[in-house]
């Protein structure tokens, strides 16, 4: 009897353990688990798990099981273009990440170089300008996002003048960079423009100068614990006119750290758990359930890069690098053919996104969205 | 690496110890041009990345481990090189060999004129200056947008040419990078040979009795810490080629803790030693992905066992092993 089992189970193991490896699709995802992107990163890596174990659960891509990889980047240009490197070497059928955008710059020539579709989570606007028709983002572009911005300050909250606060970092450099134009268009006085540090602690000297300038309104672009900080500063001060961010702002890890510090935080989001999308909404509760905290907007860049490669390769019935890549640029993908994607997204020829997004704001401890934006070219 | 050992007699030992590390680099130099054949371009680019930072902790192995000066500097010296080759290269089209050797002579003018005040001052006061030099040159290069592209770096450094044959291939520039390691290495070699080296050993074992033999001790603290920034230099401008872009982050301070760890690591004071720093530094990392998240916790778990287990490197353990084996009972001499 029990010979007959081993012999069962041995026959088993013989005949599934070829078919198993011949069915299985590699993606190496390159991600900053560590340094000052972790906590984007590891939202980012979190995402990516959630859809591929969804993915996985419903057979696969075409039938072959995902094998997922993370190599941690420590938020360093030099050791993401290592991992990016090591990821083509081993054959990765994509590339997944990084978040920040001078890792991404530092890559995404390797990717080009070998005709492979990179798919990162940044959102500073130099990267899809370069002419790599290899990356995609995963999220609006501050290009995108900032003139939306802009148009909610003058038009909602009738602002003449706004105090704009940013992290010295590319991402916030990147933002300001681009929102400084669109409020001079709009005929809007920057009032105080105030840079601050990457990790820093104390933002009590930056709150009073943003109190001093006494603007109508004060534009936050900073990182999620970064911006907890700020808020729970600028509320020790006294500042008690709107804050408006984009996205960040806005994130559940910010409110949960700012406390009541967040509540009155109004801005623009462009991918949240909280939209009045039920998809999203759905994704959050699965994210909440497997990892027992709330996703931001990283943990749905990275759920939706892995749909990205799902529906291209779906679309394009085989697993070809290149072809993916073409498939992809200029696509519109619709939750109706793939629900993953969560929302409808276009893809333009330079990698840059074109979706709905939202205006939010803080109530109570929560995000509550107050107003759909429609896609740029609908 | 086997005659590293008898460096006991004054100067048959140290002969047969220089002639001991020039085998070991000529040797190791021929085992590298074959190794990158068939490993993948990941495993080249890390090798590469290996040798550049082994340029840069050759010259604080020069500036610590043989002047005895505690420089927190090293990454930003590095960061001088990147950039200044960066800027020629891309913004002025200059060739590569002409930036590399600007790159190296722009950090080495800039070491005495750091080192001149700094050195006044003994001990961890030149800490603290290049610690604040460190910073100074960080905010520099993030905040100088015009010049530097602040945070957002600068992209597409060419890789350089060598007689006509491109160097863009990884197999290519890490042939590249060898031969430039090489050269470098042996000049150092030279000079640690030569009577400036011996001053410099000298000044670091005993300051005092130096200057009674003769020994200018302002005059060779001072070469010893701008030659070391001008390795630093050198460094920096194979980086920026090799990684084809450059942004502030991998030249801050923590940086410059890390080339200092990469020096005692490997042994400082010894010649072979930033070899086996940097590779501890660079290349074990890379290898410890095998153990998944934890990685880093075990890589630092590793170099603080080395450290207590052998505080004077890696270099210093061979050499206390071998001494021990060769003449049992007698103890190491370092």
């Amino acid at each position: 009897m029990r010979l007959s089992i081993l012999a069962t189970l041995a026959a088993a193991a013989l005949s599934a353990a070829p078919v198993a490896a011949q069915e299985k699709v590699k993606l190496i995802n390159v991600i900053e688990l560590s340094g000052a992107g972790a906590t984007a990163g590891t939202n980012f890596k979190n995402g990516v798990d959630l859809a591929v174990a969804d993915i996985n659960a419903k057979g696969g891509i075409l039938g072959r099981q995902i094998e997922i990889v993370h190599y941690d980047t420590q938020t360093n240009p030099g050791n993401t273009r290592a991992a990016v490197q090591r990821a083509i070497d081993e054959g990765t059928y994509a590339v997944l990440g990084p978040v920040f955008s001078g890792p991404i710059g530092a890559s995404m020539q390797i990717s080009q170089r070998a005709e492979v579709a990179q798919i990162v989570g940044g959102e500073a606007a130099g990267f899809t300008r370069q002419g790599n028709p290899y990356i995609f983002r995963t999220s609006l572009s501050q290009a995108a996002a900032m003139p939306k911005i802009a148009a909610y300050m003058k038009n909602s909250l009738k602002a003449n003048s706004v105090a704009v606060v940013w992290v010295n970092n590319d991402f916030g450099k990147g933002g300001r960079d681009q929102i400084l134009p669109e409020l001079e268009k709009l005929g809007i006085k920057v009032a105080v423009d105030v840079a601050t540090e990457q990790g820093q602690a104390d933002f009590a000297a930056d709150a009073i100068k943003v109190k001093n300038a006494n603007a109508d309104a004060v534009f936050v672009y900073l990182n999620e614990e970064e911006s907890a900080r700020f808020l729970r500063a600028a509320k020790q001060q006294g500042v008690n006119k709107p804050m408006v961010g984009e996205t960040t702002l806005l994130g559940a890890k910010v409110i949960e750290l700012a406390g009541d510090a967040a509540n009155g935080a109004k801005g623009h989001v462009g991918l949240s758990v909280d939209a009045p999308v039920p998809a999203f909404q759905e994704f959050g509760k699965k994210f909440q359930a497997k990892f027992n905290y709330a996703s931001d907007h990283n943990g749905l860049k990275g759920y939706m890069a892995v749909y990205m490669v799902k529906w291209g390769t779906e679309k394009q019935k085989k697993f070809d690098k290149k072809g993916l890549a073409d498939t992809l640029r200029g696509a519109t993908i619709k939750p109706s053919e793939e629900p993953g994607i969560l929302i409808e997204t276009t893809i333009e020829a330079n990698g840059d996104l074109d979706r709905i997004s939202f205006l939010a704001e803080v109530k109570d401890g929560k995000q509550v969205i107050t107003e759909t934006l429609p896609k740029l070219k609908p | 690496m086997s005659s590293l050992a008898s460096a006991t007699t004054p100067s048959r030992g140290l002969m047969r110890r220089i002639d001991g590390v020039f085998l070991t680099l000529v040797l190791g130099a021929a085992i590298l041009w074959f190794v990158p054949i068939g490993m993948g371009r990941y495993g080249t680019y890390v090798l590469s990345l290996w040798m550049v930072m082994s340029i840069a902790v050759m010259g604080l192995n020069l500036t610590l481990g043989y002047a005895g000066l505690k420089s927190l500097a090293q990454a930003a010296f590095m960061g001088i090189g990147a950039y200044t080759t960066a800027l020629l290269t891309t913004k002025l089209g200059l060739n590569w060999y002409a930036s590399f050797l600007l790159s190296g002579a722009g950090c080495f003018a800039l070491g005495l004129v750091l080192g001149f005040p700094a050195l006044r001052v003994k001990a961890h006061y030149l800490a603290f200056v290049t610690l604040a030099f460190s910073t100074l040159v960080w905010l520099v290069l993030r905040n100088e947008q015009w010049l530097t592209g602040g945070v957002f770096g600068l992209s597409n450094i060419p890789r350089p040419t060598f007689f006509g044959l491109k160097t863009d291939g990884a197999l290519a520039f890490h042939r590249f990078t060898l031969v430039i390691t090489l050269i470098l290495a042996l000049a150092l070699w030279w000079m640690i040979r030569s009577p400036w080296g011996r001053a410099f050993l000298a000044l670091r074992e005993n300051p005092i009795r130096a200057a009674s033999l003769g020994v200018n001790i302002r005059t060779y603290t001072l070469l010893a810490f701008a030659i070391g920034s001008a390795y630093a230099g050198f460094a920096g401008a194979l980086y920026a080629p090799l990684v084809e872009f450059i942004d502030p982050s991998p030249f801050a301070l923590s940086a410059s803790f890390f080339l200092l760890l990469m020096v005692v690591a490997g042994g400082s004071g010894y010649q072979l030693g930033p070899f086996v720093g940097a590779l501890l530094g660079v290349v074990l990392p890379e290898w410890l992905r095998f153990t998944g998240g934890i990685y880093l916790i075990v890589f630092a778990s590793i170099v603080v066992m080395l450290l207590i287990a052998c505080p004077q490197g890696v270099i210093g353990l061979v050499e206390r092993g071998w001494l021990a084996l060769r003449r049992p009972g007698k103890g190491g001499a370092a």
